[in-house]
């Protein structure tokens, strides 16, 4: 049976079809961004790493914070993706494409900020010639190699059938997208080979997310640092991953449900869910985070004392309390009732996320760092605008990558939608209907 | 095989940082410029740590020596992801300039701070450096070496003269310099050597020692004649 | 819509066949890789076991993903392709 032609799914093969101006400012402006970093980055090879803030004590500052951030938004597309395909929650059909495009950019970026931050980077080689693996950063080497295969399969699979209807349908790049739909005419077999394969790199690729935001999270707590040597590292790093990877997906959707009209897809019940599960991820990573502290607090030891205070009420005061502000207080305010104005509160509370977990991440590496355990001349940490113009490099060249996917492919997955119409709904029923008492939908 | 070691006598050392200078004139270490320093970039080798007691209502300040401590189990050779950094079987922990890719991870793990970076090129070729150490480029990570390459030159002499190597003539720079003579230096296996009676002394004590790294320089607490 | 030039059936399998490849290389770059890593390790009697461990669980993840991956070939691409002649 021929899936019928949905009238709407032009709106989705529209930024494939046709460039408005509104993209060519986009890029501009991402451009700029881009330069900025590429300026800095250039001045920092050519000058050494003295361009930037860092210094003895504070070896790592804002790249290494970068390169948590980056890594822990490439979360959003294992969670939504893989999770909620797993737990067979229907809402996600609009909604995985965008995410699963996000982490495989995002790893780019976040493995690209270690590069950054090398000394040596044109002997960045070493690390695959003579790579140790007793050091947390090759186990991170290793885990982001798998984590990058992984995502990139599990974005391309999911693809096939969409690439296929672009193959058939649009006038251009007919060459690319042939290749790429590796022949599929939607056969059922095909169908079933598909679907397959996705349920196993579904279940493949939550244990190896969670082992990569584990690992960069061991880069911190296998050393003897105080407040880096906590056994809480590898969990709370991961759940403040997953809580990033959300925010960072509600701000993505909200953008282009805007600039390419998908309000017909993404609606505020997709946005009601998932800030719901913000929600929950908030409450996580305070209890996480209430823990940490609250254990260091009682113990009492001299060196971590240090720290905790100038996290408190020391020279990092500003900081902390505003990434207690951004992760907790204004999530909480903003997600608890959200039957209306459902879209502009998720908004505010993604957007503040974002940077209170930025500043999370900031608050974890560089503290420790300025209060060393021997009485060492302390220094303060003060970034410059070559760090500056990284970062904004970073986000540029993270958004303008997502951008130019979009112009290629779909960024909702039309076949995923057909599927949920006409299969999906009885699907739905059947299963309810076996929750009940009696033989009432039993499949025979 | 030989393990060498260091004693540090804080009751001797006066401060006067004789041998932070010694260190840098005999390793090549570069002075960075009063920009970089107040910067926070000083590389320093041998530095003086300066520890004032609050306790004490004296307000009586310690001085403290801090060259690499050279442990035994290093926390910065365990996080080196390409081996730039390890313990040689004499107990070294050696830094290998021409591997290190400048990621800074051994400075981040080690809990005395001895380890440095270049963080521009700092040195240059000049006239009165030492040749027999390496100049160390931008973006490499560097630290006390005991004075190594004294050792092989004085393992080389005593081949070349075909006689057998005496521990006494490996005597770092920091060691040399001392005036009040508070840094003594040997092997701490060989039990009759001076460095190891010492190390035995009442008053031996090693920084950090809860941690586990087993440091080789140790520390002589100061005795009843400062007061404490 | 005017009709594009139809491209050639050759040239697509062709560079299927290639994107393939593409995909056994990496995976197969990485597995030599983390192989080479291990021998490494042994020959410089540095935690061999370090290596070994983190191995065990890595490579057959890789092997894994290049298995799925032909899978997904041979089911669409070949299989499919005949079935539907």
């Amino acid at each position: 049976m021929a899936p019928e032609r949905d009238d709407h799914e032009d709106i989705l093969l529209a930024p494939i079809e046709r460039t408005g101006p509104g993209f060519y400012w986009a890029v501009a402006f991402l451009s700029l961004l881009i330069l900025w970093g590429a300026a800095a980055y250039a001045v920092q090879f050519t000058e050494g790493l003295g361009v930037t803030g860092l210094h003895q004590p504070v070896a790592w500052g804002f790249y290494v914070t970068n390169f948590v951030f980056f890594i822990g938004i490439s979360h959003a597309g294992t969670l939504i993706s893989a999770i909620l395909r797993l737990s067979k929650a229907e809402w996600r059909r609009p909604i995985t494409r965008m995410a699963e495009v996000i982490t495989c950019m995002v790893i780019f970026i976040g493995a690209g900020q270690i590069l950054v931050d090398l000394g040596r980077p044109d002997r960045m080689m070493n690390v695959l010639r003579h790579g140790r693996y007793q050091s947390p950063l090759l186990w991170d080497a290793t885990s982001i190699s798998a984590y990058l295969t992984a995502s990139l399969t599990y974005l391309y699979l999911p693809m096939i059938p969409d690439i296929a209807i672009l193959r058939d349908r649009l006038g251009k790049r007919k060459l690319l997208y042939s290749v790429l739909a590796l022949g599929w005419t939607g056969t059922a077999y095909q169908q079933k080979v598909l679907n397959r394969a996705i349920a196993i790199m579904a279940v493949l690729v939550i244990p190896i997310a969670i082992s990569v935001h584990s690992v960069v999270s061991f880069v911190f707590s296998m050393t003897l640092q105080p407040s880096w040597h906590s056994t809480i590292f590898g969990p709370y790093f991961v759940v403040g991953a997953i809580f990033s990877g959300i925010a960072g997906l509600i701000v993505t959707m909200i953008i282009f449900r805007k600039a390419y009209g998908l309000d017909y897809y993404l609606k505020p019940i997709h946005f009601r869910y998932l800030g719901q599960l913000l929600l929950i991820m908030s409450l996580l990573w305070f209890y996480f985070t209430f823990a940490e502290y609250l254990t260091g607090y009682y113990g009492a030891e001299p060196e971590e004392m240090k720290v905790f205070w100038s996290k408190f009420t020391g020279p990092f005061w500003p900081f902390f309390w505003a990434m207690v502000l951004c992760n907790f207080v204004v999530p909480l305010s903003c997600l608890t009732r959200l039957q209306r104005h459902t879209v502009g509160k998720v908004l505010i509370a993604s957007i503040c996320i974002i940077i209170g977990m930025w500043l999370e991440r900031f608050i974890i590496v560089v503290p420790t760092l300025s209060f060393p355990r021997l009485p060492f001349p302390q220094g303060v940490y003060a970034p410059t605008w070559v760090e500056w113009g990284e970062t904004a490099g970073s986000l540029g060249l993270f958004a303008l990558f997502y951008l130019l996917f979009t112009k290629f492919f779909p960024i909702v997955s039309i076949w995923e939608i057909r599927e949920g119409r006409e299969h999906s709904l009885k699907e739905v029923e059947q299963r309810i209907a076996s929750y009940l008492p009696g033989d009432a939908g039993e499949k025979v | 095989m030989a393990l060498w070691g260091m004693v540090i006598d804080l009751d001797r050392c006066t401060g006067c940082q004789a041998c932070v200078m010694a260190c840098k004139a005999e390793n090549n270490v570069p002075a960075v410029g009063a920009d970089e320093a107040q910067r926070g970039r000083v590389i320093s080798w041998m530095q003086v740590l300066t520890e004032t007691e609050e306790e004490d209502h004296e307000g009586k300040t310690r001085f403290i020596p801090r060259p690499c401590l050279q442990c035994d189990d290093p926390p910065c050779t365990k996080v080196c992801p390409v081996y730039a950094t390890y313990r040689n079987p004499e107990g070294i922990v050696a830094q290998i300039y021409a591997r290190c890719i400048g990621c800074r991870f051994c400075m981040a793990a080690c809990p005395y701070n001895a380890k440095y970076f270049n963080w521009r090129g700092y040195q240059k070729e000049a006239p009165g450096q030492n040749p027999d150490v390496s100049l160390r480029e931008k973006g490499v990570v560097e630290k006390c070496t005991f004075c190594h390459h004294r050792l092989q030159k004085a393992r080389e002499r005593a081949l070349a003269e075909k006689r057998d190597f005496d521990p006494a003539e490996y005597v770092p720079a920091c060691a040399e310099a001392c005036p009040a003579k508070a840094i003594v230096f040997g092997d701490l296996a060989d039990p009759a050597s001076e460095v190891a009676q010492q190390a035995r002394s009442p008053r031996a004590f090693k920084l950090q020692d809860e941690l586990g790294t087993k440091p080789k320089v140790i520390y002589l607490t100061e005795g009843e004649s400062s007061g404490s | 819509m005017a009709q594009p030039p139809p491209v050639s059936d050759r040239l697509v399998r062709t560079l299927q066949w290639l994107w393939l490849g593409w995909a056994f290389l990496l995976v197969g770059g990485v597995i030599i890789w983390i192989v080479g890593l291990i021998l490494a390790s042994w020959r410089l009697d540095d935690v061999v076991q370090a290596s070994v461990g983190i191995s065990l669980v890595a490579i057959p993840i890789f092997i894994v993903f290049m298995g799925v991956v032909f899978y997904v070939f041979w089911g669409v691409a070949l299989h499919g392709r005949k079935r539907e002649n």
